[in-house]
């Protein structure tokens, strides 16, 4: 094993004194001299064309200062190239329950509360459309007049010879998967300042600043730029801390922009934080998915085709649809090894919130599917549900039939030690009635390796800058959303320069200051942010390394950073120890040497001068010295994925490709009430392929949060509809599992040390997800016996199946679906339904007034 | 979600409180409502449910946080905390349902704040209710706030919010009485007669009366107890079915026996003919399945809340069965 000082040490987040005790500053704890307060007024409507909209009610009320309006920035946006197509207010039509109409910008939040309920709105409802396969046929009344069928985008996909692969298998299965719907529940909501600059020259309003909760400051500006017709360099946003992104910050949320408009109506600075309903309609969340799914394995397991039918319930607007349903086929590949694969993926429109990127974007629905589905053929031809998984293993390195190249491939070794650790063969199918164990695996991106902007920039660039102090500036545009960014940057720089961790400053995510960074998402941080820290800091050491060997009379190749000394290799060896001891925890003595150090370093450096060459030199002497030689030393470095590693030429082929996969494996052990279909996760063992560990422990702890949020798309958490109406906005209904539930997780983590990786690291937040939900379904068919193909496994959904299985009296549990094989398709996913005709809408609602309120029957 | 405006009143003293809630609630009956520990209340009044021109904040109030034994058997403060009622070893000993009802409600923050008058008067719960002023709009507003409209029973014209208190059914089972004060006197009523049936007007307290004590007869002492809650998560849930079981044995028969359900009507209920079935028997499944069988029969649950209600009728069967067989076993 390397040797590393920093790397590879569990280090505490380094902001994470501030989140604790409090100190650390949020969006909504800002607030600027004059600041107003800015409130949004949604569509009571799933869709509805503004016939006319009067604010003057609103606007005379003591304390408005301003309301906003569609026609007050008309432009288009959206996150992709492809999918302009929302406004931040609504010009002309709104798209579902939530949309935004206007925006008051008063003196506090009570005054603008008011003002939203005296602007007048003119609304002519027009036929809405819920369900996606009903959404398809759509021939009139179109969600978005250019996009016939109300179909954003399909793809087809075929690798390999399908029909063939199929016809060579011995055992073939078909079934239909449903997953749920299911939103980020980040605990902050989003939140935005937006401020113009009074420029000096004309006393008009100058340069926008704007303080916003998002995961891609560069985004952010990005579209401000489009919607404001204001030159991007005319825009300033700064991240200030974020409480949790998990992608539903990885685009530009309407309220980011609404604050922006507001501002320059009112010219004064607005803020916006949303509500929880509003964090819940602004959503793009993992839509709700229909995956009909055949596979196709030999005797002895090896799978030889996989076709998969894939449709998606994306709301009301484009968001990162492309690349979700995209991803949904592509990362069918390189996880196992599949020679045949066809693909038919569907992004519908329907008259709900948008539905957008979430933590393992686009994998994790299709990958319960799968992986419940190759639980089921090993039970059907007699095999190990682990050992089938080890019979379809990668020969890494290599291009998968799709176009994806593996390097480094941990999975192996997941699956040994998770079976190992968890008991597998001694305890599977012995732990008595109603309990039982389930294998998953998974995997994910670490970084997209093309940019969702087409362009030939870098993804990630990042500029060190040291000065006489000996103290180091890293400026990087990666996002620290809680997910470690800036600690994993520090690492890097510190040990790449030999230097301690407390000699490291981050500034991070601000556009005046950072260079462009692509963002928090799609895992992408460690590996391109990270190697860009690598690159810059190797080019900053490389000014050190020749002024400190002129110095010491050596070649720079001759010296070892490390424990912020200097020192000629071939005594790197023997002072070692010692130095460890002294710098791995700053004395203070060693604190007030430096600060002498500092004061006196005019006449330590006369004194140095007059000595002969040393075989060491501190770090920060070492600095000075270069400094002496090249002025303040900066370095930049920049990472783009390589060209191989970007995929295939296939149509949507841009998407799946990533320079690295991580790999996961998971055991989850759970019980089954057979009497009330409750479910409840003992204990889950998830190993992890993250390359390499830069910091175990906050590897641990984004395996356990994966498995926690996984756990909660598997049994409690789902966003139910009625008629476009979400029916639990809050999370109080919307049911995250608290920690009551929470099972032990016991986070293995696997190194492969990838080639390209910072390190050898790779992405280790989002691949643990997928596995979660599969291991669960197939553990409760270990306990209980029977395979649910809906998600999540509600109680009722569970009792369903079971009292099908036994044949016992038959009880509408759920709206007539057999959740082991759910056929239809349902809004509300069964959770809410109503016998008879359903509830009645709003007057204005089409449907109300086509058939006039029967009276009579309460039921 | 900001709150509207109010003027907030804060008695010292009891009468006070008694005298600003008739001086004002005579106003209009909307116009005061009572906070004492604020969990249901302060939530809803954000979400514009209710907006009271006066707050009356009886926290404070000396000497209704009490739980202490009397002759006639124990009597509870309105204000004492759902936490002291979990914890208090006179509860726990002699009247084990409440502690264990009163420890399954929300989390443990919520149990510091929340009180045991407040659960009692807990304001029913319905997913078309329990929302905001702009969510309200856009279905068209419901019969108990704003609108004509019934959403879980098309067409009906009565309310079918939940009554979703979690320490009501115990008490039911433990013939609780409450007293109920106003500047024109106290009375005392068995907690049974508090509760209307309907979604709306769900208790019969005027808006110048406050829910003072709550009394536990000693004849209900000693008694085995058990609750048992459905809810998705372990903690923090509203009950989405609730089964209270009360049961005193002798000699391997059962001496007496009482059940109530919550969660699936508009007020919790005792169920009648309990007592008659269980007495004087062994406890068995098939008993045990036939008080389960009573208690689904009159459970009206709907689509106020999360599982449906065919599942939720079903788990009052499946958990008045089981918690008939705990208490047996007790």
């Amino acid at each position: 094993m390397t040797d590393f000082s920093v790397i590879g040490k569990p280090i505490a987040m380094i902001d994470a004194a501030g989140k604790t005790t409090g100190a650390g500053k949020y969006t909504d704890d800002l607030s600027v001299p004059g600041m107003l307060v800015g409130r949004i007024l949604h569509s009571p409507y799933p869709h509805a064309r503004i016939k006319r909209i009067d604010t003057s009610r609103a606007e005379k009320l003591e304390g408005v200062v301003a309301v906003a309006i569609g026609k007050d920035a008309p432009n288009t946006y959206g996150i992709l190239p492809v999918g302009h197509d929302e406004h931040a207010l609504a010009l002309d039509k709104v798209r579902y329950v939530g949309d935004n109409v206007a925006c008051v910008a008063a003196v506090d939040e009570a005054t603008a509360d008011r003002a939203l309920e005296l602007i007048d709105v003119e609304y002519e409802v027009l036929p809405a459309y819920f369900d996606p396969e009903e959404s398809m046929k759509a021939e009139t009344d179109l969600i978005h007049d250019n996009k016939p069928h109300n179909l954003e985008k399909d793809y087809h996909h075929v690798f390999g010879d399908p029909d063939k692969g199929f016809a060579e298998a011995d055992c073939v299965a078909e079934a239909r998967f449903v997953a749920g719907e299911v939103t980020h529940a980040a605990m902050e909501p989003h939140s935005t300042l937006a401020s113009f600059e009074i420029d000096s020259q004309t006393g008009k309003p100058g340069r926008l600043i704007v303080w916003s909760s998002t995961q891609v400051p560069y985004y952010l500006q990005h579209k401000l730029s489009l919607v404001l017709d204001v030159p991007m360099a005319q825009i300033r946003v700064i991240k200030p801390l974020v409480g949790g992104g998990f992608g539903g910050k990885s685009e530009v949320i309407p309220l980011e922009i609404i604050a922006a408009i507001a501002a320059r109506k009112a010219r004064a600075p607005v803020k916006i934080t949303y509500t929880r309903e509003e964090v819940f309609w602004a959503h793009r969340g993992r839509p709700r998915t229909l995956i009909d799914l055949k596979t196709g394995v030999k005797r002895d397991g090896s799978i030889t085709a996989v076709k998969a039918r894939v449709m998606q319930d994306g709301g009301a607007y484009c968001s990162y649809g492309v690349v979700t349903i995209l991803y949904s086929g592509a990362l069918l590949g390189a996880l196992y090894d599949i020679p045949n694969i066809q693909y038919d993926g569907y992004r519908v429109l329907t008259n709900k919130p948008a539905c957008g990127a979430m933590r393992g974007h686009g994998t994790v629905n299709v990958r319960f599917a799968f992986e419940s589905q190759l639980d089921e053929l090993a039970a059907r031809i007699n095999l190990d549900p682990a050992e089938i998984r080890r019979r379809n293993l990668l020969k890494a390195p290599c291009v998968t039939v799709n176009g994806l190249r593996v390097q480094s491939y941990g999975l192996p070794e997941c699956i040994e030690k998770t079976i190992e650790r968890s008991g597998w063969r001694d305890r599977k199918g012995k732990l008595g009635k109603g309990r039982g164990l389930g294998i998953a695996c998974s995997h994910y991106v670490s970084g997209a390796a093309n940019s969702i902007i087409r362009s030939d920039m870098p993804h990630s660039t990042v500029n060190i800058k040291i000065d006489r102090d000996g103290g180091v500036v890293v400026y990087t545009g990666a996002s620290e959303i809680g997910q470690g960014s800036d600690t994993m940057t520090a690492q890097i720089a510190a040990e790449t320069l030999g230097c301690s961790l407390g000699r490291i400053r981050i500034v991070a995510a601000d556009t005046d200051l950072t260079p462009i960074d692509i963002g928090s998402y799609s895992s992408r941080v460690t590996f391109m942010a990270g190697n860009a820290t690598l690159r810059a800091a190797v080019e900053v050491k490389k000014q050190i390394a020749s002024a400190a060997a002129r110095k010491m009379g050596c070649t720079a190749d001759d010296l070892v950073f490390r424990d912020d000394l200097v020192v000629r290799k071939k005594l790197a060896g023997e002072s070692h120890a010692a130095t460890l001891v002294s710098a791995a925890v700053p004395s203070e003595a060693s604190v007030s040497e430096r600060v002498e150090g500092q004061i006196l370093r005019g006449s330590l450096q006369q004194k140095r001068k007059d000595e002969g060459p040393k075989d060491s030199m501190s770090f920060e002497e070492a600095v000075v010295a270069a400094i002496d030689f090249h002025g303040t030393l900066t370095g930049t470095g920049s990472y783009a994925p390589p060209a191989e590693a970007r995929g295939g030429k296939h149509k949507g082929g841009g998407v799946g490709p990533s320079p690295a996969y991580s790999y996961s494996a998971q055991v989850a052990e759970v019980s089954v009430d057979e009497g009330t279909g409750e479910v409840t996760v003992h204990k889950v063992w998830a190993a992890h392929d993250c390359g390499r560990a830069l910091n175990p422990v906050s590897v641990e702890g984004q395996i356990i949060g994966s498995v926690w949020m996984g756990m909660g798309q598997a049994l409690t958490e789902e966003m139910v509809w009625k008629d476009g109406m979400l029916m639990n906005p809050g999370l109080l209904e919307y049911r995250s599992p608290s920690s009551v539930e929470s099972p032990e997780v016991e986070p293995i983590i696997v190194e492969s040390i990838d080639p390209e990786g910072p390190f050898g690291a790779k992405e280790c937040s989002e691949g643990s997800l997928a596995a979660t939900i599969p291991a669960i379904a197939n553990a409760i068919f270990d306990a209980v016996g029977v395979r649910m193909h809906e998600s999540p496994f509600t109680p009722e959904r569970v009792l369903a199946a079971l009292r099908a299985k036994k044949n016992a009296k038959p009880i509408n549990l759920t709206d007539g679906v057999d959740p082991t094989n759910p056929a239809r398709f349902r809004e509300h996913g069964g959770s809410l339904w109503f016998k008879g005709k359903g509830p009645e809408r709003h007057a204005l609602d089409p449907s109300r007034l086509a058939a006039p309120l029967e009276a009579g029957g309460d039921d | 979600m900001s709150l509207p405006q109010f003027n907030l009143l804060r008695p010292r003293i009891l009468e006070d409180a008694l005298s600003l809630l008739a001086k004002h609630a005579g106003e209009s009956p909307a116009s005061t409502r009572v906070v004492a520990g604020g969990t249901d209340l302060i939530p809803s009044m954000r979400q514009k449910l209710f907006e009271p021109e006066y707050v009356v904040d009886v926290h404070h109030l000396a000497g209704l946080k009490e739980i202490r034994q009397t002759a006639r058997g124990v009597e509870i403060g309105a204000l004492a905390s759902l936490t002291a009622i979990e914890q208090s070893a006179l509860l726990r000993r002699r009247y084990p349902v409440l502690s264990e009802a009163a420890a399954t409600v929300a989390s443990p923050l919520l149990r510091n704040m929340g009180t045991i008058g407040g659960n009692i008067c807990l304001d029913t719960r319905c997913l078309w209710y329990n929302q905001s002023p702009t969510w309200r709009k856009g279905c068209g507003f419901c019969i108990k706030k704003d609108g004509d409209l019934c959403h879980v029973a098309p067409g009906g014209t009565t309310c079918w919010a939940a009554f979703s208190g979690d320490t009501p059914p115990a008490l039911l089972c433990l013939e609780a009485e409450v007293e109920i004060a106003s500047a024109s006197g106290t009375r005392r009523i068995p907690l049974s007669e508090l509760y209307t049936g309907d979604g709306v007007a769900y208790r019969k307290l005027r808006p110048d009366e406050l829910l003072t004590r709550v009394f536990l007869p000693e004849s209900s002492a000693d008694y085995r107890g058990v609750y048992r809650k459905l809810r998705v998560r372990g903690s923090i849930d509203y009950p989405l079915a609730g089964v209270a079981v009360v049961m005193k044995g002798s000699d391997g028969h059962i001496a007496d026996a009482r059940l109530a359900i919550t969660a699936v009507n508009p007020a919790p209920l005792l169920v009648k003919g309990v007592s008659e079935l269980l007495t004087g028997k062994a406890m068995d499944e098939s008993l045990a399945a036939a008080a389960g069988d009573l208690a689904a029969k009159i459970a009206r649950p709907l689509t106020t809340s999360a599982l449906t209600p065919e599942y939720r009728r079903e788990m009052i069967r499946v958990f008045a069965k089981r918690a008939v067989l705990a208490a047996a076993e007790n």
